[in-house]
């Protein structure tokens, strides 16, 4: 490293201070890592860092985005590769070979990640900007987002909280709604679940899936051809302005009420329509290049701004970068440095074009497109250079205001946190004999965290892009059309019951790495890749780190377990997020929450499978034993109003043998309708494939209990409670009796535990038969109204 | 001499999101189709045979949706296009900006006589998405020509305003009398809808769709092209559209023609059945 001169500018005392003296420093300035950091950046540079400097430093070593305490742990447990991926974790978004067609190469990118905090504080934008981001991640793959997906965890809307509570889920509803139906990227809906724990940190997660062909992906970094010829930066999108200034350090801090009104500013802005006009000349400029045959670098920039985003595109080439950010087209007169620097003003890209292109992309954003005509301010312009030396360069007004080497800024930092297990100190009630089970029944199917989400996605517009094949409430997975004109089909389900988070993380991960695999098979879908999302609390605090380390084994496990149909390979984790610091300032953190994302393939549309109950007369087949366990299953939280002890545990080898045979069961025709077992047992999956059952004709369900019994004759309402709401992994299956031979075949040649469990019946209702006492019958009218109502009402 | 095919441009106005999804309807209705920017040169544009203007944000839905993008030049070009008999339809925030433009109804030239307001549902506000059923109450337009009337056309809505409205007296009866109300909300089997959601907005009358007294104009909320083909039907659709999809055992059969498809054809059906001579 060639020794610099501190850049003649404002710079931030490190150097013989006390520590009292740096303290006071480094809150003066506005800056929020350590001290120990601090002291180590001064190491690092070998002299004080600028204001500037300062700033990019906080920002990149911010828990955000320097993974500096998970990294290792992901490293160690996640499986990353398969013969398919093509990019795994490390770009904006993973991309993986979905099939091949007429010689191209289609692959999915997808992205995951949370936007929490910032929708916490406000909710509308906060939202909306978390789609605004991943869509971005996507696109600066050179790929064409053909769904988004939103997991989300609210407080609880009857807790003591309910009304700030309920503020948020319609402010984080109506913020997904307004940025992704005006941008026109398909919503596929996703999951919720409503905690107490989630009452000071909601959680907004956020999936997109896109489709690009392989030859067309784009890097975010530097080509190599800027080393003959010189390339240019430019930055194209809204003027950049104060807001997000912060954002990524404020994402890595435990929220404070008293600060919100600060911590407002460190939310974006969102603005949809800007956002749509700058992909559309996107692709025209990307159409450019393709013609040209020109190699270039393309990047969005989140958190950290023009600092990450350009600081990054150079240190993965081995090239440096010069930006004068006196160029940056700014919203506002007298911006700092730094702020221009590291604010995280929505909707903006970096290109690194060749400069003999740079005049036409210009013409195509600003004239073309006329995005100064569009939103005041908004425009490409020319922001710097690509340079030969790898050192990152930051002028303004003529002043050097950063220069430092690329791999020092980059590189980041890493810490080992301590883990130790939690006392819980679990117990678990027995089930009463005398418990009504219409009424339990009633209660799981009614629990909001259970009942129809219609509510909510008929705000969200699934059918934009003309891709859509199957909506939310059709089936476990959305299921779309990514390529014009080709018969195949992308599933796409994201899971995560926070519960199971609360008794065992690792359970928790592996489960959801189970469910989201469960939900894409049930589509006949064959699942392909996985994201992950990973929300906890403060990992400082050493019981929420092992939580955290248990949830990434448990997904490492799951994934690697269950595996890719027929075939050794795991399924693999192709991109992800970890949001830490989801704690309040008074010391509740969430339930350890991690959300797992499933892509599944269909190589034939018509060939997919939904919930709903087909015909009256068919058989229903349970596959997937009942294992008993209720710890953490919505009857035992919403009937017997405890959280148990011991939850189903996932069984790997069941669980790959269940997604071999019902996929192979869907490809062969001989699926009426299929449903995964999950949150509300065999209960609520029973009653959402009658609820959803074919219109024009009336269907109900007749279930034996004893034959899902591991003993003959009737059941106890105990052993009913374990049989029907234990939410241990499986599907429910209707086959129409001419099937029911090879079906069997299937389930033999998969060797998984199946049995007939009942008949679908022109009776409407459900009636529970092999109880003690006579069979159960549990009424259609209420049955519709709890699961219809149950979670609306919430949303009023 | 060369025979051609009709040539339809989908205008692109910025924050419009349904182009290329309406190119492919009507490109499969066997038209050829451009989309076509909202700067481009009106020259080029007159060339054209046929213009469809497409769903989206139009610039950002400011002020009132498509009320921007009525007064854009190229708005005025495509007026006058129309007065010469070409077709023009408008699908969503297309369908707002030929309202706000005064192209329909059109029954005094360039007023504007209707809106399309906010959704009133019950318990509830913003953005609704739905299929619905239409019923075809005029089957001589330049959108509903390959239709039958009465049929009972399932196609879905995405919108937050999209009921038609209008504060002149008469001028509803007056439109039903003249023919003009091409669409109205129904049941599956062509009963009226008169409550939410089968009327999914509070729509005046049921109306989903009117036109000029001409017929060569048609603003219809709900979008043909997101029910072009056969796999975008919903499997859970009540009535024989939903029954398809759910039977349909073989790729042919799902991206066979969708209950919207007709909406398209019927543009190339404004031509004649034969292509016509350049």
């Amino acid at each position: 490293m060639t020794p610099t001169a501190a850049p003649s500018t404002r710079t931030v005392r490190i150097f013989q201070t006390t520590d009292m003296e740096l303290e006071q420093r480094l809150a003066e300035a506005g800056l929020n890592f350590s001290l120990s950091e601090a002291r180590k950046v001064a190491t690092i540079l070998a002299r004080d860092p600028t204001v500037v400097e300062a700033h990019i430093f906080n920002t990149m070593w911010s828990e955000h985005c320097s993974y500096k305490s998970s990294r290792g742990v992901l490293k160690e447990h996640l499986p990353t590769d398969a013969p398919h991926v093509v990019l795994g974790p490390g770009e904006d978004a993973g991309v993986v070979r979905l099939c091949e067609i007429d010689g191209k190469s289609y692959c999915v990118a997808v992205a995951h990640e949370s936007h929490n905090h910032p929708s916490q504080i406000v909710p509308n934008e906060g939202a909306a900007t978390g789609i605004g981001g991943i869509v971005r991640d996507v696109y600066c793959m050179g790929a064409d987002v053909v769904g988004v997906m939103d997991p989300l965890r609210f407080g609880d809307p009857n807790g003591p909280n309910a009304e700030r509570t309920r503020e948020i889920v319609h402010g984080v509803v109506e913020g997904i709604w307004q940025y992704g139906d005006a941008l026109g990227v398909p919503n596929l809906g996703g999951d919720v679940y409503f905690d107490r724990s989630y009452d000071d940190n909601c959680l907004v997660n956020v999936v997109a899936i896109g489709l690009v062909e392989e030859s067309e992906i784009k890097r975010s970094r530097v080509p190599e051809e800027a080393r003959d010829v010189p390339y240019d930066v430019i930055l194209v999108g809204k003027p950049t302005d104060p807001s997000g200034f912060g954002g990524a350090t404020f994402a890595s801090r435990i929220l404070d009420e008293e600060k919100t009104l600060s911590d407002k500013y460190a939310v974006q802005v969102p603005d949809p329509f800007l956002k749509r006009m700058l992909t559309v000349a996107t692709f025209r400029v990307l159409d450019l290049f393709r013609e040209r045959g020109v190699a270039i670098g393309f990047k969005d920039l989140g958190a950290g701004g023009i600092a990450c985003a350009t600081s990054e595109l150079g240190a993965a080439a081995g090239l440096g970068i010069r930006v004068d950010l006196s160029r940056v087209p700014v919203a506002e007169p007298d911006m700092t440095p730094e702020v221009i620097a590291c604010s995280e003003t929505q909707e903006r890209y970096a290109l690194v074009v060749p400069r003999e292109l740079t005049p036409e992309v210009l013409r195509i954003f600003n004239e073309e497109f006329e995005l100064p005509e569009l939103c005041h301010g908004a425009q490409a312009a020319v922001i710097g250079e690509v340079i030969a030396e790898p050192r990152y360069v930051l002028e303004h007004k003529g002043e050097v205001v950063c220069d430092a080497s690329t791999e020092a800024i980059t590189t980041g930092i890493a810490y080992v946190r301590d883990a130790s297990e939690r006392e819980r100190g679990l117990v678990e009630p027995d089930v009463p004999a005398d418990l009504g089970l219409v009424a339990a029944f009633l209660g799981v199917v009614g629990s909001p965290n259970v009942a129809s989400r219609e509510h909510i996605y008929r705000h969200y517009d699934g059918e934009v892009k003309g891709n859509a094949v199957v909506r939310p409430g059709e089936a476990d997975a959305g299921v779309l059309a990514p390529i014009p004109g080709e018969n195949v089909g992308v599933a796409v389900s994201a899971d995560g019951n926070p519960f199971l988070g609360a008794l065992d993380p690792y359970q928790a991960g592996a489960a959801a790495v189970a469910e989201s695999v469960r939900n894409v098979c049930a589509t006949g879908a064959v699942p392909i890749a996985l994201t992950d999302c990973l929300n906890f609390g403060n990992p400082e605090v050493p019981e929420v780190f092992h939580d955290f380390v248990e949830a990434v084994r448990g997904i490492g496990d799951a994934a690697r377990g269950i595996g890719m149909k027929d075939s050794d390979e795991p399924i693999p984790v192709v991109s992800g997020n970890v949001s830490f610091y989801n704690q309040s300032a008074a010391g509740s953190a969430i339930l350890p929450s991690p959300i797992v994302c499933c892509i599944g393939r269909l190589d034939d549309l018509s060939r997919h499978t939904t919930i709903g109950f087909r015909n009256a007369g068919s058989a229903i087949y349970l596959i997937g034993r009942r294992t008993g366990e209720l710890g953490g299953s919505e009857f035992m939280r919403s009937v017997l109003g405890a959280m148990g002890k011991a939850p189903a545990t996932v069984s790997f080898a069941d669980e790959r043998a269940m997604a071999a045979a019902v996929t192979d069961l869907a490809e062969r025709g001989l699926t009426q309708a299929c449903h995964d077992i999950s949150d509300g047992g065999v209960a609520a999956a029973v009653a959402e494939m009658t609820l959803l059952s074919a219109p024009d004709v009336e269907i109900g369900a007749r279930v034996d209990l004893a034959a899902m019994a591991p003993a003959d004759g009737t059941v106890g309402v105990p052993e009913a409670c374990r049989l029907i709401f234990c939410e241990s992994g499986g599907y429910l299956l209707e086959i129409a009796p001419p099937d029911e031979a090879a079906a069997l075949e299937v389930f033999e040649e998969r060797r998984v535990w199946f049995r007939r469990v009942g008949e679908t019946t022109e009776e409407v209702g459900i009636v529970l038969a092999s109880v003690e006492g006579g069979d159960v019958e549990v009424p259609v009218d209420a049955m519709t109204r709890a699961w219809t109502g149950g979670a609306t009402e919430v949303m009023l | 001499m060369t025979k051609s095919m009709p040539r339809i441009a989908v205008i692109r106005f910025p924050g419009m999101n349904c182009e290329e999804e309406t190119k492919r309807a009507v490109v499969d209705a066997g038209l050829e189709c451009d989309v076509f920017m909202w700067n481009g040169p009106t020259s080029e544009l007159v060339e054209y045979d046929g213009y469809v203007l497409p769903g989206g944000f139009s610039y950002q839905d400011r002020v009132r949706a498509g009320s921007i993008a009525a007064k854009d030049e190229i708005v005025d070009c495509l007026f006058e296009e129309a007065e010469r008999g070409k077709p023009v339809i408008g699908i969503c925030n297309g369908a707002q900006i030929l309202l706000e433009a005064g192209m329909v109804p059109g029954i005094e030239r360039g007023r504007v006589q209707m809106g399309l307001a906010t959704n009133i549902m019950p318990d509830r506000d913003g953005y609704y998405t739905r299929w619905t059923h239409l019923r075809v109450a005029n089957d001589g337009t330049c959108a509903t020509r390959a239709y039958e009337r009465g049929d009972v056309v399932p196609i879905p809505v995405a919108h937050a305003e999209g009921r038609f409205v209008s504060a002149e007296k008469g001028l509803i009866e007056t439109l039903f009398a003249n023919d003009q109300v091409v669409l109205t909300y129904c049941g599956p089997e062509a009963g009226e809808a008169r409550e939410f959601p089968a009327n999914p907005n509070g729509s005046t009358k049921a109306i989903a769709g009117i036109s000029n007294p001409e017929g060569n104009v048609v603003a219809m909320m709900p979008h043909p092209e997101r029910a072009a083909r056969l796999y975008q039907v919903p499997g859970n659709l009540a009535g024989p559209w939903g029954a398809r999809k759910r039977e349909a055992r073989d790729a042919e059969a799902m991206f066979g023609p969708g209950p919207g498809l007709p909406v398209m054809s019927s543009l190339a059906g404004f031509f004649g059945a034969e292509p016509r001579e350049v």
